[in-house]
């Protein structure tokens, strides 16, 4: 043990110095790279992954977002949706769903006819309270329809490629193509896919793909009374929807299936699957 | 159409089952062309002499199966006059595009290898058969080439191993794909496993060695030719073995996801303990597992100390129970994986029909195709090896020696 | 290599069977698949042309004008009138008498071809109490007691549509 000497505690003492500089440095420099960064102007869409080396992304990249707090479970989507794309009974495009919490920690959903004639509080399905014989004490309305997903296993497995996605992300089916397999709709996590009983093919939301390439919004969007549906385009950083996503905390379906979803959900209790 | 209850909560597009008995049948079908062929196999490459009086028939049975393996396929399909899209403008991204071109390889491999194998019997009926019509028949067959030199047999024998030894891997990779279609479906927890294209695999080859087995026994008995003991002997080994990894692997997968206890888990219990019990612990288990398990080890390890006609019985009892096990299986994969809604939430009960397009008739029917082909393959080809077992009144009466061609 | 004729033999039917496969794909491909990616571009035009059924409140104006004008000043205009009457294309084109050739079925059951309203149905689907709906929204749980707090009389043939007035939800007598 000898003591430290003139020397050697000039040298620490260098260290010291030179680490505090270099640190100050550092975090000067980091800041001013930081603001530099948040100045720098925003490429790239958010959400959507970054476009391909050399290309940008498209003008128009729909989305779709449902503010389940805003629900009320009339219905109204549903119809129009049904109306407007003819849709044949025993299939939804969109539905509604009727989540009922009971203090026993018993959950009940429901969705009779999809939602297509609303709701009520009797229950009119077989599998519905009274035999739980208690007052629910949480409730909420789910509206759910295709997710147009970024990476949908749906385009992935059809073999002839009669699933396809439109430069805006839109998810649809050729009808003319599609040979009625059926595996994408084994492959879709949200049994948002049907094989349609006349045409024997493969069927779909479209987000009502022949109103929007026409200015028009969906027919649920349009006919919802209660904005519980925004669509829009989220290329576009001064639309409603983009506005939406930017101030709201979204959440998707099944998002630990990587599938991706366009249709993001505000309000999303974990009891939705 | 069949009939469909549901209970619970099922999404509205769910409330019945997409993929019904045809696309159960078209796993089984396969399974049986894989099985058959490595028999086959066993024999042509790996020179296990004592297949030699099945080698030929488990391959002609490998091509009958497979002939009528597209069948269940266009019978679900909602545009089966599109079929073909699959190999005009196949997805690359598509596990099931992938089939037109595994299905066709393999049956190129296959028809070519039987080709091969009866190249000389062929050969030599067309010189020799009873009627013009079935020499030109067999002329057509042979391409023409009606002289077969040794030269030409030595070569015929290397190819025809070449293309046994390719026909392995593309036989297992056939039915692996068939497993891979089930396996790779995320959306549908009880499908989705890595272990999904293993198990169809090792199924599938106790399912071609069982249907050996039986149609071997019961047309050696309803000919009343002798059932040859070391080859039925070492069908029911081999048939032990694949038996335990599959039994095994198949445990695995289970055991495994009960002990993920995944999010699904609860009602992939449900769907298990109440509407595949029957079909899973009865059929598939107890039935057609542990059962043939019992038997074929119980054969595999007395031999020679079991009487013949014991061994036989044996062999047909368990070969069928085995069919058995391998049918529920694919149905309650099939049909299983489908009788619970992706809202995890609710069940699909299926009950079969009898007549439709996808009923019990139509399954029956589509199934009873291959043993058709089988019999119109008897009265062109010796099925059970040389042809020496080739009915003599389909010669002429001045037939050469039967024996001179024989090899 | 004469002991080889019957492989050139397969050979040449193996090439026939490629020659064929190849000549009718060629065929059957839709010539404009794969210009815009895995699939047939032409899909994306047919997908656009289908027709809208609902034409918007704004088309209704065009001939029901007044009660559009009451409708849009009162308090009860974020239902629209299609939400109500069902769509309107198929309406238009009867009331016009353009060809409705194409939907022998609907228009046989509903010459009008808009939706037979019942002035209580309509009404349910947002103001009856349901537990899980937010309570935004003025709501009964019963008609007949809703009626008689109001100090009606409750018929059989009762109807919302007999006090409120749906397009103004102003109510009546």
């Amino acid at each position: 043990m000898t003591t430290p000497t003139r020397e050697e505690l000039s040298r620490r003492a260098f260290l010291r110095k030179c680490a505090e500089q270099g640190s100050a440095t550092f975090v000067f420099g980091g800041m001013v790279l930081t603001t530099a960064m948040l100045r720098l102007p925003q490429e790239g869409v958010p959400g959507e992954p970054p476009p391909k080396a050399g290309k940008k992304h498209p003008e128009v990249i729909y989305g779709f977002v449902v503010d389940t707090t805003k629900c009320i479970g009339c219905g109204s989507c549903v119809r129009a949706c049904k109306a407007e794309n003819n849709v044949p009974d025993g299939y939804n495009r969109t539905w509604v769903e009727q989540y009922t919490f009971y203090p026993n920690g018993e959950v009940v959903v429901n969705s009779p006819k999809g939602g297509e004639d609303g709701f009520s509080d009797d229950f009119p399905d077989s599998n519905q309270p009274g035999e739980i014989g208690q007052r629910p004490d949480r409730g909420f309305f789910v509206p759910k329809l295709c997710n147009h997903c970024i990476d949908t296993p749906c385009i992935q497995v059809c073999p002839v490629g009669a699933s396809y996605r439109t430069e805006e992300g839109v998810v649809l089916v050729d009808a003319e193509r599609c040979i009625g397999c059926g595996y994408c709709v084994q492959s879709c996590p949200f049994g948002s896919r049907y094989l349609h009983p006349v045409t024997k093919t493969a069927d779909k939301c479209t987000w009502c793909y022949h109103r929007i390439t026409k200015g028009l919004k969906p027919a649920c969007v349009e006919y919802c009374p209660a904005k519980a549906r925004i669509f829009g385009n989220v290329s576009d950083p001064n639309s409603e929807i983009s506005h939406i996503l930017a101030t709201n905390r979204v959440q998707v379906l099944k998002s630990y299936l990587g599938t991706n979803p366009r249709t993001r959900y505000i309000g999303l209790d974990s009891e939705v699957i | 159409m069949h009939h469909y209850v549901t209970q619970g909560y099922v999404l509205p597009n769910q409330a019945h089952l997409y993929w019904t008995t045809m696309i159960a049948l078209y796993p089984y079908i396969t399974g049986i062309v894989a099985g058959a062929f490595i028999i086959s196999s066993l024999y042509h490459v790996f020179d296990k002499e004592e297949l030699k009086p099945v080698s030929r028939f488990s391959m002609l049975m490998a091509l009958a199966f497979l002939l009528f393996a597209t069948v269940p396929l266009l019978m679900h399909l909602g545009h089966p006059e599109r079929a073909f899209s699959i190999m005009f403008t196949p997805n690359p991204t598509s596990a099931t595009a992938v089939f037109g071109f595994i299905y066709s390889t393999y049956l190129c491999i296959l028809s070519v290898e039987i080709w091969l194998v009866y190249r000389a019997d062929i050969a030599y009926l067309s010189h020799n058969a009873r009627s013009a019509p079935m020499r030109a028949l067999y002329w057509v067959l042979a391409l023409g080439v009606t002289e077969v030199s040794d030269a030409a047999r030595r070569l015929d024998r290397r190819v025809m191993i070449f293309l046994a030894a390719i026909g392995i891997p593309a036989a297992v990779f056939l039915h692996g794909y068939v497993g891979f279609l089930f396996g790779a479906v995320k959306a549908d927890p009880y499908w989705a496993s890595p272990l999904m294209p293993v198990i169809f695999i090792l199924s599938a080859i106790v399912s071609g060695i069982a249907m050996v087995i039986v149609c071997y026994t019961v047309v050696q008995w309803a000919k009343g030719r002798a059932v040859d003991m070391k080859c039925t002997q070492s069908l029911m080994e081999y048939a032990w073995y694949f038996l335990i990894i599959d039994v095994s692997i198949e445990a695995l997968e289970l055991v495994n996801h009960a002990y993920m206890a995944n999010e699904d888990w609860r009602i992939l219990r449900q769907l298990i303990m109440t509407r595949l019990w029957t079909s899973m612990f009865i059929f598939q288990v107890l039935l057609g597992s542990v059962i043939p398990l019992l038997l074929f080890g119980a054969v595999t390890v007395f031999k020679d100390r079991i009487a013949a006609g014991t061994r036989q019985a044996i062999g047909l009892i368990g070969g069928l129970l085995l069919l058995v096990q391998v049918a529920a299986m694919r149905w309650n994969v099939v049909i299983g994986g489908q009788m619970y809604s992706k809202s995890l939430r609710g069940f699909i009960d299926f009950h079969v029909d009898f007549g439709g397009q996808e009923g019990i008739l139509a399954v029956l029917a589509v199934f009873s195709l291959p043993f058709l082909t089988l019999f119109a393959f008897s009265r062109v080809l010796p099925l059970w090896g040389s042809l020496a077992t080739f009915p003599k009144q389909w010669l002429k009466d001045d037939a050469a020696d039967i024996g001179a061609q024989d090899h | 290599m004469g002991h080889a004729k019957h492989f050139v033999r397969l050979f040449g039917v193996l090439a026939v069977v490629v020659i064929t496969f190849l000549a009718v794909r060629a065929q059957a491909v839709p010539k404009d698949y794969g210009t815009l990616g895995r699939f047939r571009a032409s899909a994306i035009t047919d997908a656009k042309k289908r027709e809208p059924r609902h034409i918007g409140s704004e088309a209704c104006s065009d001939c029901h004008d007044k009660i559009n004008k009451s409708w849009a000043a009162g308090k009860h205009h974020t239902p629209q009138c299609e939400n109500c009457h069902g769509p309107g294309m198929l309406h238009v084109k009867v009331m016009s008498e353009d060809s409705v050739d194409a939907y022998p079925d609907q228009i046989k059951k509903n010459p009008k071809a808009l939706r037979v309203t019942s002035g209580i149905q309509e009404c349910e689907w947002c103001h009856f109490k349901t537990f899980e709906r937010p309570s935004v929204l003025k709501s009964i749980s019963n008609v007949k007691e809703h009626i008689t707090k109001t100090g009606g009389t409750y018929t059989a043939k009762s109807k919302c549509t007999d006090c409120h007035d749906p397009h103004t939800t102003v109510t009546k007598k």
